[in-house]
């Protein structure tokens, strides 16, 4: 008993949900992941929506696929030295590029910066699921984010998106902590006007 | 726990993102690798990309330098041709002119003369069991 509350005190000690995020305000990747997240969080903890791991699934199984490539490589040409081993290691070689050329297609055309695909679930259980979607982008060296959130309806298949575009400075302090009030605002502000022009459309 | 701040990013990752760094190592180092392996499959040779290590060459090549072999089995090695090799046993490559070739030669047979240099017993030996040889056989 003692043992298994000492290794979930060091777990709990370990993640850090609740603490502010607090992040190098001049990393542009860094702002940019620290948003990413907290707009994941709203949608996922306010509203309560489900996260659906499918498009960020495929990119792992993808990268996964060309390291085990590497990998055959390695060892085979361990095992068999050089001369032996040319014709895997070609085959080997040529794969991993052609995966290269795949994951790239992928994060360009399919992921297209969504970094989060949620189902709202139907509190009737009778229809299918809205599906939720974000996607944001921050350029290099500039400070104005673009959020776009975008909503399909479940029945009818179709499509609605709305984007905002503010400078990362309204949700970040001087020390880089994100105030989390002021983005969660922005983010409900883009949810609710999507929910409502859904009720009167 | 000590804070060290640095790793807050990590503390905050889930399950598939922390996979997803572990990935992102992964695919960085098998890069490097599938290139190297590349350059192998299409130089013909074992390390394609060699540094010069000692002074040796000069003024042909200095210390430091970078060499790009080819190994293709349709070159013939002509006088005068560069040419790096490994010594088994020997894990560096050693690189030198080539200064003449032996066309013709019969193999292995300076070998005897080498062993027998090398260990003076062996050469007693041989010598004595010749005398015996000869003193023994009829002719």
């Amino acid at each position: 008993m003692a043992a298994r509350n000492g290794k979930s005190g060091i777990l709990e000690k370990w993640r850090i949900d609740e603490k502010p995020v607090k992040i190098d305000k001049w990393d542009g990747a860094a702002v940019k992941n620290s948003l990413d997240d907290a707009a994941k969080k709203v949608l996922l903890e306010k509203y309560g929506y489900v996260e659906n791991f499918n498009l960020v699934d495929g990119r792992l199984i993808i990268c996964t696929v060309s390291c085990l490539f590497a990998i055959v490589a390695l060892i085979w040409d361990y095992l068999h030295p050089f001369p032996e081993s040319k014709p895997v290691l070609a085959c080997c070689v040529v794969s991993y590029f052609i995966m290269m050329g795949i994951l790239t297609l992928y994060t360009t055309y399919k992921e297209k910066n969504i970094f989060l695909v949620a189902h709202q679930r139907d509190p009737a259980g009778m229809d299918p699921d809205h599906i939720w979607q974000l996607s944001s982008s921050l350029k290099r060296f500039d400070d104005k984010y673009t959020l776009r959130v975008s909503f399909t309806d479940g029945k009818t298949k179709r499509t609605r998106d709305k984007e905002d575009t503010q400078s990362v400075a309204v949700f970040f302090d001087e020390n880089g902590t994100l105030v989390m009030d002021q983005f969660e605002k922005c983010v409900s502000k883009l949810h609710d006007t999507l929910t409502s022009d859904k009720k009167t459309k | 726990m000590l804070s060290l701040d640095f790793l807050d990013d990590v503390r905050r990752m889930n399950k598939r993102q922390l996979y997803y760094q572990v990935l992102n190592f992964g695919m960085i180092v098998s890069s490097a690798l599938m290139i190297w392996k590349g350059l192998m499959v299409v130089t013909g040779s074992e390390s394609p990309i060699v540094v010069v290590l000692s002074g040796s060459m000069e003024p042909a090549f200095h210390r430091g330098d970078l060499l790009f072999l080819t190994n293709r089995a349709e070159d013939p090695i002509r006088v005068g041709e560069i040419v790096v090799f490994r010594i088994e046993g020997r894990e560096i490559p050693i690189v030198h002119r080539v200064l003449k070739i032996h066309e013709k030669f019969v193999p292995y047979i300076g070998i005897v003369t080498i062993l027998m240099n090398d260990y003076p017993k062996f050469k007693y030996a041989v010598l004595c069991m010749l005398g015996l040889f000869v003193l023994v056989h009829r002719e």
